[in-house]
């Protein structure tokens, strides 16, 4: 069955072209900003959301990053990002702001479609780069909550092994493992959120005030909207 | 030196066997001579009391000249008499034994040089070390010895028995020693030079091992920078043939990047995995570094590292068609130690069990690894990526990981291949570009 999506991207030839490009996809809404899918309110099983949405000629004040990411899970959407941004500290601050999935958009159109179902049947895509984050963090014990098998899978998956690979290591099913890495993703997501700049810059061996520009507080301000990949830990 | 020229000269030894055949012609020459100088003094007062003197002199001319002529021909030939040459001596001897009694006065027979024949026979014997085959050396011993009975007649019986026998033993002994003394001496020639053959091939090998290594990246270069490609391709292959050139020229220059020292100035892990990994930008390798921070290792072993970094790379972007790699840093925690880098892509994979190793994984990565102390393991399977493991330091047995530590469970293929020192898998999809 295709999953039900929506898209949020200012770029519209993107966004009206997924649901042409990717068969797979039932896309029922292709809108340019958050407000405008929260007005809209479809019931979907993903949204696909660029993180860059605000510009200067036709939306210049809409939210975007990490603000728009959580008025969308918010709401209870299961949100997908799809986005060109390469900076790990703020693909994890994605995740850490209830992101299920984290696409980049380099990546070919049929790998991106895979992605984007597996989002939306309640798998998560956590890039590779913040999985590696997320491992520093609980090995440097900034994260404790783990299980000795969740610590497994995750050494695994760290290192690049695919989920067949991983479960074949610990006996268990491929879709087993899967519900497992659902589960830590959150788990370490919502960790992370609580993290605070100075604990996680100690854990990566950072110089303090390093992750000042992705990890600080969010402010209400629309001027201060531009640096959108601030996470905070309000909003 | 002037003086060392010619016959002495022992650096021009073409073999270790041609220097002992040559030594062994010395000592041959030696013998004789020195056997002729001997008889020279008694020859006068021999033929004297001979009760016929021009057979006793025809006797000893024969043997002189015998004797000067088999020096002669060894110091010119190099080597002992052979077979027939030698057999001719002993016939010789023999003759001159038997015919004895006839050219000497009976008392002369014992302890005199006037009765030059069993001296001489004598040095047959011991110079006797052509005759290769044992049926005609023993033959030709019993044939003198027997003679020398002869020669003795009969005084056989007298006072002089135990003389004789004496004498008859020192044929035996030395005609014994001799015999040893010359195969003995071949035999270890014969391991010097299956030694020193050996020892050629070693080198020649591990040249051509050290020219692989040296080579292999830089051809892979080379080979990517004459395909199709676009602009941004070749100008990052570029600068990854300009790396690679400087480190050939190093090779021709006879020395190596950083030297064959293993205890060098030591390098950082971390910059350097990521400089690799930043001439590979195409192929999205995701680098995991966090966990090696501050890591530093010698010199030595940041080469090779490098290196085989720089090859699994490459062959990752020829031959793998992976979508991702991920190359993961991890200082060891606890008493495990060490470090380990991992090397994954997901791409096409390959099964070890059906394909070889190509030089740029046999030597490049597994063998350049490990002769600098890092365990290395190459896990892969068809469809399933390969995996690559290098380690610091290989676990000893009863410190290994228990059944509940991650990496046990994980990658316990992988850990299990590099702790110990065996063959690492071939390597199939990279044997084009090895």
């Amino acid at each position: 069955m295709r999953p039900v999506v929506a898209v949020v991207d200012d770029a519209s030839l993107i966004r009206e072209s997924i649901g042409l490009l990717m068969p797979g996809l039932d896309v029922v809404a292709a809108v340019a900003t958050v407000e405008e899918l929260e007005r809209l309110g479809p019931a979907v099983d993903l949204v696909v959301l660029d993180l860059h949405l605000a510009n200067l000629e036709r939306q210049p004040d809409v939210r975007q990053g990490i603000a728009a990411l959580r008025a969308l899970t918010g709401r209870g959407y299961r949100v997908c990002v799809y986005s060109q941004e390469e900076r790990r500290f703020v693909l994890a601050a994605c995740v850490a702001a209830g992101a299920s999935g984290v696409v980049s958009k380099a990546l070919p159109r049929d790998r991106t479609e895979e992605l984007f179902r597996e989002v939306a049947a309640g798998g998560t895509v956590v890039p590779q780069a913040v999985v590696g984050i997320l491992e520093v963090l609980v090995r440097r014990d900034c994260i404790t909550v783990l299980s000795e098998r969740q610590r497994q899978i995750l050494y695994g998956r760290a290192r690049g092994l695919s989920y067949a690979q991983v479960a074949r290591e610990l006996f268990v099913s491929e879709s087993t493992l899967r519900g497992y890495w659902y589960d830590l993703t959150r788990s370490l997501s919502d960790s992370l959120r609580g993290l605070t700049p100075g604990e996680i810059e100690h854990a990566l061996g950072l110089a303090p005030g390093d992750l000042m520009e992705f990890w600080a507080e969010g402010s209400a301000d629309p001027a201060d909207r531009r640096r959108w990949w601030r996470i905070g830990r309000t909003h | 030196m002037r003086s060392r020229s010619g016959l002495w000269r022992v650096a021009e030894l073409p073999t270790t066997r041609a220097g002992v055949e040559r030594a062994f012609s010395y000592f041959t020459a030696g013998v004789r001579l020195g056997t002729v100088a001997q008889m020279v003094p008694a020859v006068q007062l021999g033929a004297a009391r001979s009760p016929h003197e021009a057979g006793y002199l025809a006797c000893w001319g024969a043997a002189a000249l015998a004797a000067v002529a088999v020096s002669v021909v060894t110091l010119v030939r190099r080597r002992p008499p052979g077979t027939v040459v030698s057999v001719l001596d002993f016939g010789l001897a023999c003759t001159l034994l038997v015919l004895g009694p006839l050219v000497l006065a009976p008392r002369d027979r014992f302890g005199t040089w006037t009765a030059f024949q069993p001296g001489y026979a004598l040095s047959v014997i011991i110079t006797a070390g052509g005759v290769r085959v044992v049926a005609v050396w023993a033959a030709s011993l019993l044939a003198v010895s027997v003679c020398y009975v002869v020669y003795l007649g009969g005084d056989v019986g007298s006072e002089m028995t135990s003389t004789a026998v004496g004498n008859v033993l020192t044929y035996v002994v030395y005609a014994l020693v001799a015999r040893m003394f010359f195969g003995y001496t071949r035999r270890i020639a014969r391991d010097a030079d299956a030694s020193r053959a050996r020892a050629a091939e070693l080198a020649r090998r591990e040249e051509e091992r050290r020219a692989q290594v040296m080579m292999h990246n830089g051809i892979a270069v080379m080979r990517l920078l004459t395909e199709q490609g676009d602009d941004d391709a070749r100008a990052r292959l570029v600068g990854q043939a300009e790396v690679e050139l400087r480190r050939m020229r190093s090779y021709l220059r006879g020395r190596d990047a950083y030297g064959a020292d293993a205890e060098g100035p030591s390098v950082g892990l971390v910059p350097m995995v990521k400089r690799v990994c930043d001439r590979f930008a195409d192929l999205d390798v995701v680098a995991s570094l966090d966990l090696g921070t501050g890591l530093r290792i010698p010199a030595a072993q940041a080469e090779a590292l490098e290196r085989a970094l720089g090859s699994l790379l490459l062959n990752v972007r020829v031959h793998a068609r992976a979508r991702e790699v991920v190359v993961h840093l991890d200082e060891g925690e606890g008493e495990r130690g060490g470090w380990t880098l991992t090397v994954h892509d997901d791409g096409i994979g390959f099964d070890p069990a059906s394909v070889t190793a190509g030089v740029g994984l046999r030597e490049v990565v597994v063998g350049e690894l490990r002769r600098r102390g890092l365990g290395v393991a190459i896990v892969s399977a068809v469809g399933e990526g390969t995996t690559v493991t290098v380690r610091s330091r290989p676990p000893s047995p009863g410190t290994g990981a228990g059944p509940g530590d991650p990496r046990t469970s994980t990658v316990s293929a992988a850990f299990s291949e590099a702790a110990s020192p065996g063959p690492a898998f071939p390597d199939p999809a990279f044997s084009d570009a090895s």
